[in-house]
């Protein structure tokens, strides 16, 4: 997940310890993304009847857009919009909200660049019509409960380096909470 | 032990609120043989109650009665109705709190004498000086069991590789980074256990390592008999007879039944944002401005401290996570220097979140790559919450709104803070030094928070030698009514560079012996 260690990882050649293990998990993460090709998983793998394929594709790319991690599964990102979307077929005030809000997108899409929003290439283009959108509550729902769904998610705290819930394993007073082996002067 | 009294006993104290005043009220005066009842709006947890779960322990246990954000702050558009973060429950926020233990400073108690008036704030001395306090902090420490310090001989937590990390940044830039005292045990002591280092004080202690009153001062209280303490149980209206005196209060409990417990004397202890509510709320055709407010001073000068918290994103795994929450200070710039362009100083606490507060305070309602890659970047990260002294401004207050009211009928607080110029100065001064410390341990990017919910709230009824400056004398007990007591953060007559709880804890271990006194004299 780490961005300035890859970057520190290139630049100095004696690994230490903490490097080492940095490098075991992102060969892992990297088979992972290698795995899913990087496209996104296809609608009918989650998409829920009530909002149809063309939405549940365009919700699960703003998903992403909204908080990208590229080595991140779409999975993750489909953990979240699945709920919304199924609880949208009997939720008639969610639906609407979903629907419109992808309506509204992909009109703004088709003003400014000519075709809906799953079909603009760059993600800064698609940032450019979200930030228009981004007080909406379509907008916020969908931000929160991803915000939620992602960073409050046990599964994926590994993955962010986040230990979450210690007491059952005793804390870290004898699991490491004194290491550190990069900082100089200690 | 159980013990019950009778709702008809008017010999008895009656206690609002059992956080830090509260609970150690509760405490001081049942151990002088005391009988004392403790009304307390909150539930009572179990330690199995707590989690190590930010979220979970958010919804579980946090005060979420509607209140109103007001100001000219972002607060009030990214917390609308959330202006601090505090605790509903048998403990207040001393279920919640990181531990750290301060005291103020000499010069904190007097910095209308230090630095004159300042235009647009209320700056007022303490009607006590350090010296009145400083055998009652003595108290406080060895009840709390601060480690560092002489009063409990516990030594302090060993560094953490978060401490690690800012203590060789602190030492590049020539600050000097000092383990915190903290009530947390580094060893066994009275009857709690050693800190585990689970990382997460702030959601209650698993362990019971860590002291809060509904670890310590409450059963402690209770097991003396003279102590019933009755949860669930809100306190609506103060009343009195027609000399002025207090009588009792009136409280709901939870099915809805309203009772009126008759007292010989009521102290208030359920916070800056409550305690003034109730006084304002017990308003009557003979206080019409609200109980205790001649001076117009209830609600007023609420002070928060600055409250910032700033991370850097270091090139290698701090794993800040694992340390107990706050691990170490820099208190380098604590002092009451003007030269650096404000008055008052500044505590850099070294703390740590989790991902998921880390998500939703790094940039409230930001989302985008930026953020994303800085959330990636979460165990690299290191970083400090700054506590910054808030002056008095007398704009900044508890109000009651106009229409709007709770689920028991009482119209909700609306929370009006906003910044003075020299809050401001010190908030940009505080956020160089930090990020300058940052930089220095290597950190490659540096994010700014806003402020997040106040944890610290301090000043809304507050003490001052005059009756017309304020709220309560020295001990306390209020200017216009003299069984009228006041022991929670609400007296603070300034807010300091530290963490309010140390002073709040020996405030009221001195109350106690106050109240002992006047009680056995028959003056109340
Ligand atoms: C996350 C967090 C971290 C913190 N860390 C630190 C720290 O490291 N060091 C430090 O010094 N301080 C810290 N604090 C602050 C500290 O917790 C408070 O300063 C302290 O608890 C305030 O004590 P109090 O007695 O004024 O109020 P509280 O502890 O808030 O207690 C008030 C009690 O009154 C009850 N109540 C309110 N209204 C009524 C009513 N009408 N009837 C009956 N009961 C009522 C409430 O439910 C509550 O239990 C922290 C706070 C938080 C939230
Ligand atoms: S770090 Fe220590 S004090 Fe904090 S919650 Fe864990 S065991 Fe308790």
């Amino acid at each position: 997940m780490n961005k300035n260690k890859t970057a520190d990882t290139r630049a100095t050649a004696g690994a230490n310890l903490g490097r080492r293990r940095f490098l075991a998990r992102s060969t892992a993460a990297a088979v992972g993304v290698g795995a899913l090709g990087g496209t996104l998983l296809s609608p009918a793998a989650w998409a829920a009847k009530a909002v149809g394929d063309h939405a549940s594709a365009t919700l699960l790319r703003m998903a992403r857009d909204i908080y990208p991690h590229d080595r991140l599964e779409d999975k993750y990102y489909a953990q979240v919009m699945t709920p919304l979307a199924e609880k949208a077929e009997t939720d008639a005030d969610l639906k609407a909200l979903l629907k419109e809000g992808v309506a509204a997108l992909d009109a703004q899409a088709q003003q400014h660049f000519g075709k809906p929003y799953l079909d603009i290439a760059a993600e800064t283009d698609r940032v450019t019509l979200l930030k228009a959108q981004q007080d909406t509550p379509f907008f916020q729902k969908i931000r929160g409960d991803l915000m939620m769904g992602i960073y409050n998610n046990p599964e994926l705290w590994p993955r962010f380096g986040y230990g979450g819930s210690s007491w059952e394993q005793g804390g870290y007073r004898y699991r490491g909470y004194e290491k550190n082996d990069w900082i100089e002067g200690v | 032990m159980t013990t019950a009294f009778d709702l008809n006993d008017d010999s008895l104290v009656v206690i609002v609120g059992s956080g830090a005043g509260g609970g150690t009220l509760s405490q001081e005066l049942a151990e002088k043989g005391i009988r004392c009842v403790v009304l307390e709006a909150g539930k009572r947890f179990e330690r199995s109650d707590i989690e190590n779960d930010e979220w979970k322990m958010f919804s579980k246990i946090t005060w979420l009665d509607k209140r109103i954000t007001a100001g000219p702050t972002a607060l009030t558009q990214t917390s609308p109705n959330l202006p601090t973060w505090l605790v509903k429950g048998v403990g207040g926020a001393t279920i919640h709190w990181a531990g750290v233990s301060l005291r103020f400073q000499e010069h904190e108690f007097k910095m209308h004498s230090l630095n004159g008036d300042i235009a647009g704030a209320n700056v007022l001395d303490w009607p006590i000086s350090y010296a009145d306090l400083a055998p009652y902090y003595e108290k406080a420490e060895a009840k709390l069991g601060v480690t560092g310090t002489k009063a409990s001989g516990l030594p302090y937590h060993e560094p953490s590789s978060h401490f690690k990390v800012i203590a060789e940044g602190s030492k590049r830039v020539g600050a000097h980074c000092r383990p915190a005292p903290l009530a947390i045990n580094t060893q066994a002591r009275d009857g709690r256990p050693a800190c585990q280092v689970t990382g997460f004080c702030m959601q209650g202690c698993r362990f019971g390592a860590k002291w809060s009153t509904m670890e310590s001062s409450i059963p402690k209280a209770e097991a003396t008999g003279n102590i019933e303490v009755r949860p669930d149980s809100m306190v609506l209206r103060i009343e009195h007879d027609k000399t002025g005196k207090v009588t009792g209060v009136l409280y709901v409990d939870k099915a809805g039944n309203q009772h009126f417990q008759k007292a010989r004397l009521v102290a208030v202890a359920a916070n800056s944002i409550e305690s003034p509510r109730l006084l304002l709320n017990s308003a009557s055709d003979m206080f019409p401005e609200g109980m205790a407010n001649s001076s117009g001073q209830v609600g007023k000068n609420y002070m928060t401290h600055t409250g910032t918290g700033i991370y850097g994103e270091m090139p290698d795994t701090v794993n800040m996570h694992k340390s107990p929450v706050v691990p170490g200070l820099v208190s380098t710039w604590a002092d009451n220097d003007p030269s650096r362009g404000h008055v008052a100083g500044y505590e850099l606490e070294i703390l740590h979140i989790g991902l998921p507060f880390m998500s939703a305070f790094l940039k409230p309602g930001g989302w985008g790559r930026e953020l994303a890659n800085s959330l990636a970047n979460y165990e690299n990260m290191a970083g400090f919450w700054i506590c910054g002294e808030d002056l008095a401004v007398e704009s900044n207050s508890i109000t009651l709104h106009p229409t709007e009211k709770d689920q028991y009928g009482l119209p909700i607080p609306v929370v009006y803070k906003g910044n003075h110029a020299n809050d401001t100065a010190m908030i940009k001064h505080s956020n160089q030094q930090a990020t300058a410390i940052l930089e220095a341990a290597g950190a490659t990017k540096v994010n700014v928070m806003d402020r997040y919910p106040a944890s610290h709230n301090m000043g809304t009824n507050r003490m001052s030698e005059r009756p017309q400056d304020g709220v309560v004398n020295k001990w306390g007990q209020s200017h216009d009514i003299q069984n009228l007591f006041i022991s929670d953060g609400s007296q603070f007559t300034s807010s300091g560079a530290e963490n309010p709880t140390l002073t709040i804890v020996a405030l009221a271990i001195r109350q106690a012996e106050y109240i002992a006194d006047q009680m056995q004299k028959q003056m109340i």
